[in-house]
């Protein structure tokens, strides 16, 4: 008898794909080998990850219809079948699978609008964090506030889109019919945060998606105005920072020590 | 620009926003911020708006507690438990149609539902 990780392997690689033969050794209560009911028992896993996929892309569901969107679900679970038991981080990766499906290519804002819903289910699983105060930051020496490193809530998420991603979205999570929506002249970024109870999804004005990941990539407030500033002449740090606070999205602050030089 | 009236730009943003920030939060009498759920929906039945209600919450969104065996908020291992129950608005529980009519004939009910034959 084949090693017991062997069959296990093909057992789970035929059941996320139509295309692999019933796996040798699955045998019926008559003692013989029975593709039927193998069958059923795979489309029963496959429906259920469809399902999933579905739960967690209701917008993408609706913008390609019920039917191409079972479809495209069909050919991702094949792909990227799942790697945890715990099915609500089921379907990573599904933007970047609709980014690269030729059919769609007419549909070229699918996978920021599947990012954005992505986005959405991982800011309402992630971790909970206690907001800072703002007063807390009242505190800091006006020479030492461009120091200042700031702490990002856990459940941020940014998606930057050169298309109206966020409009598309909002149109199409809503029960309501759909206005058309101009294309080209729209890019548009987007913060996904669950600061509370509730998930909030927000267009960030110009300069706001750089500011953010330098402030997530550990930058200072200075090294990360500077950036934003370069990004977009309009940014406003004052807006930003009252924003921010103001919804409990940052979490801690400190300051940086700063490299000691000489006069 | 110079180092330091950009850093005087920062200082003068961050001195504003939480400027405006502490006066809208002494106004609003500093929202609580609890990040336990068992304590959020404690507090949120004691505000008298909301009440448990039974048998209305679909998989995995009830609130909390979904019976022996399980946990809290989010367990529920199917749509409509009759021992799982979901927050609403009060007054509305029995008005919530539900597609189990052994369940508390198709409604939400005020107290838990032991199922006979869902």
């Amino acid at each position: 008898m084949r090693p017991w990780a062997e069959r296990q392997g093909q057992f789970a690689a035929a059941l996320c794909n139509v295309e692999h033969p019933m796996p040798p050794g699955c045998i019926a209560p008559d003692g013989l080998p029975d593709a039927t009911r193998f069958a059923v028992y795979r489309n029963n896993v496959i429906s259920s990850l469809i399902e999933c996929l579905q739960a967690s892309y209701p917008a993408i569901e609706r913008l390609l219809g019920a039917t191409c969107f079972r479809e495209v679900a069909f050919r991702f679970v094949a792909e990227a079948p799942p790697r945890s038991a715990v099915m609500l981080e089921y379907g990573a990766g599904f933007a970047e699978f609709l980014a690269q499906l030729e059919p769609l290519a007419a549909l070229p804002y699918l996978a920021d609008v599947a990012r954005i819903e992505r986005a959405w289910l991982e800011a309402y699983h992630a971790a909970e964090a206690t907001a800072l105060d703002p007063a807390a930051l009242a505190a800091v020496p006006e020479h030492r506030s461009g120091d200042l490193c700031l702490t990002l809530h856990p459940s941020m998420r940014i998606v930057q889109s050169a298309f109206p991603a966020l409009t598309i979205w909002q149109l199409n999570i809503a029960a309501t019919a759909p206005i058309a929506v101009d294309l080209p002249t729209v890019a548009q970024d987007t913060l996904i945060a669950r600061p509370d109870a509730e998930v909030e999804v927000r267009a960030l004005p110009p300069g706001g998606a750089a500011f953010l990941n330098a402030l997530g990539a550990g930058e200072t407030l200075a090294e990360s105005a500077a950036l934003a500033g370069a990004a977009a002449a309009e940014f406003n740090l004052t807006d930003q920072l009252t924003a921010l606070l103001g919804s409990g999205l940052i979490t801690a602050g400190r300051l940086k020590r700063r490299r000691t030089r000489g006069h | 620009m110079s180092n330091r009236s950009a850093s005087l730009l920062v200082a003068g943003a961050l001195a504003t926003a939480v400027a405006a920030l502490g006066a809208s939060a002494a106004q609003a009498g500093m929202p609580m911020n609890n990040a336990n759920p068992r304590v959020r929906t404690m507090a949120a039945l004691k505000s008298g708006k909301f009440q448990q209600c039974w048998g209305v919450a679909l998989a995995g969104h009830n609130d909390c507690y979904a019976g022996p065996g399980t946990t809290c908020a989010g367990t529920a291992s199917r749509n409509y438990l009759g021992n799982a129950f979901k927050l609403v608005p009060t007054g509305t529980c029995t008005a919530i149609h539900t597609p189990y009519v052994t369940i508390a004939h198709g409604h939400g009910s005020l107290k838990p539902i032991t199922e006979t034959g869902a």
